[in-house]
């Protein structure tokens, strides 16, 4: 099923519609907003990214199903300080 | 006929309150129809021989190319608006609740006629030129998202108020505040860029703004002396809303279509010049309160209008003008007049060039979003509050849909009249809906009526002397 959600990138200017899958996973999704902005912002590497939801970081192993993310919600991908 | 029939609430506007209570309205520039009509007619001879003198096809193909570009997002943006404010005015001089506001009204209806007829008048002559220039008229007839935001925005304001509100939001917080940024603050920037003949149109609206402008001040007094709540409601309501439209049209022209020579000041230091102290000081004489967002609104005279134009630039296909990238100077002078947060834009300006440094000169599409953005359910913008370090938007569930703001005023906006907002679908909801199409050349050509002539690009396709590209390798021996 796809799942349109509002995504944020840390450093980006403006929010995305992503389109994402129920089993996509956490870390997926924190790749699939880094390339879709990578127009303004470079993309750093997948493993220092962090995706928070409802303010809380989830597990980027975590499928979106599993995380409970639903349709039109808001998601931020931040970084790890290098 | 009873007064509660001649004047219905419904376009007459709350508070209803009987005649007694409008005895004492004031407004104090008061003209009659003959000096009217004798100073518009000088007024208006004056805008068409600056036209014949230095207004025409030869005299803008002489400007700068980027600052021909601000002048198609004002073109296309104003005068349809203007003739929006027709009606809206002609509703003020027919349930306006005094007579000397009627007739005021009346004038105002007639000044803003002229103000659509300029401006029409005179891109006309730039389409052969410049077929984006054919947006002037166009524009508020297409999808266009921005066509769709301006829409939402002067629709409500200017097409769908009755007689109070259009009065406190077009009279008092649009036309005594932001249109001298417009009007005075830009006219000015035009002088500066070259640009005599868009001077010459600004100042000469101005003078009429400044008159019928005088309606709303009057109309607050007496509302705010029986329902302050409301009026502070409204003050604050349309105070947001028009910060957001000029943030756009006026901040983006300003601070990167501008000449980075030709600037004398910032966007940021004209808003404070000729808005923040005017409009602080107008709602303190009337026993009035500052937005409860105005922190909010402080920081955003530092940011939103930069996050939208860097966002805007890498999505210029969906605009009807072309867009400048900002070098070297433009970046340190940016830098000066907002050193709080431009190193965090600096750094995508820095990503931008260094995609168009891999680019071939034209290669456009190399330099552009093809994810679709999200869009505000109050203003319809783009989600750009607060800063690249923490974006402001938020989700609100409410009546079985999701809504997203891109910002706490927005939201709240929404929320105190979600019965007016609640129903409308943003471009993106659409999309969603399949009532518009999800591929973005489709969305361009078949929804947003924008072609490969007429979609926005860079001003110089990406060739800027000061983007050095690597030598390519040479073929293969």
């Amino acid at each position: 099923m796809t799942i349109p959600l509002h995504g944020f990138l840390q450093g980006d200017t403006i929010g995305l519609l992503i389109l994402a899958e129920a089993n996509d996973t956490v870390r997926g999704l924190a790749s699939r907003l880094q390339r879709a902005a990578s127009v303004r912002v470079a993309p750093r590497p997948d493993d220092r990214a962090r995706v928070l939801y409802r303010g809380k970081p989830l597990d980027p192993d975590l499928t979106l199903a599993h995380a409970g993310i639903e349709p039109l919600d808001r998601f931020d991908v931040i970084f790890e300080s290098e | 006929m009873p007064e509660r029939e001649a004047f219905p609430e419904l376009l007459s506007g709350g508070p209803w309150l009987p005649r007694e209570a409008w005895a004492g309205w004031d407004e104090p520039f008061r003209t009659s129809y003959a000096e009217y009509v004798s100073a518009q007619s000088e007024k208006h001879a004056a805008v068409f021989a600056v036209r014949d003198a230095v207004g025409r096809l030869d005299d803008f193909a002489r400007l700068d190319p980027a600052w021909v570009n601000g002048l198609k997002l004002h073109a296309a943006t104003l005068p349809l608006a203007e003739f929006a404010a027709v009606v809206g005015n002609l509703r003020g001089a027919r349930f306006g609740r005094d007579a000397a506001w009627r007739t005021m009204s009346a004038l105002g209806a007639l000044d803003e006629l002229r103000h659509t007829e300029i401006p029409l008048q005179i891109m006309h002559e730039l389409v052969r030129w410049e077929p984006q220039f054919d947006w002037t008229h166009k524009f508020y007839h297409t999808n266009n998202w921005v066509a769709v935001a301006g829409k939402h925005l002067v629709d409500e304001m200017l097409l769908g108020s009755n007689a109070i509100e259009f009065a406190v939001a077009t009279h008092f917080v649009f036309e005594t505040g932001f249109t001298n940024l417009q009007f005075v603050a830009l006219a000015s920037v035009a002088r500066d860029a070259g640009d005599r003949m868009f001077e010459k149109m600004l100042a000469s609206i101005q003078t009429d703004e400044a008159r019928h402008a005088q309606i709303g001040r009057a109309v607050v007094e007496v509302v705010a002396r029986h329902d302050r709540e409301y009026v502070q409601f409204l003050l604050d309501k349309w105070f947001w809303r028009s910060f957001l439209f000029f943030a756009v049209v006026t901040g983006f022209t300003m601070d990167y279509l501008t000449p980075v020579k030709q600037r004398a000041r910032s966007f940021k230091e004209f808003m404070n010049e000729w808005l923040v102290d005017q409009y602080l000081r107008s709602v303190d004489e009337l026993g009035l309160a500052r937005p409860w967002y105005w922190d909010t609104f402080v920081e955003a005279l530092d940011t939103y209008h930069h996050m939208v134009y860097a966002s805007a630039y890498t999505y210029r296909a969906t605009t009807w003008f072309n867009f400048a990238m900002p070098g070297p100077e433009e970046r340190a002078w940016l830098r000066r007049k907002y050193p709080r947060h431009w190193p965090a834009f600096d750094a995508v300006w820095a990503q931008i060039a260094a995609r168009w440094r891999e680019a071939d000169v034209g290669n456009e599409w190399a330099v552009h979003g093809t994810v679709m953005v999200s869009l505000c359910d109050t203003c319809q913008l783009v989600l750009c509050g607060g800063t690249p370090g923490r974006n402001t938007a938020n989700v609100l569930e409410a009546g079985g849909r999701r809504y997203v703001f891109c910002s706490e005023p927005c939201r709240w906006i929404f929320e105190r009249e979600r019965e007016r907002y609640g129903d409308h679908k943003n471009i993106v909801s659409r999309i969603l809906a399949g009532e518009a199409p999800a591929n973005l050349i489709a969305l361009l050509q078949r929804y947003f009526d924008l072609w490969p002539d007429t979609w926005g690009k860079d001003v110089f396709g990406g060739d800027y002397p000061w983007l050095e590209r690597p030598p390519k390798p040479g073929p293969a021996r």
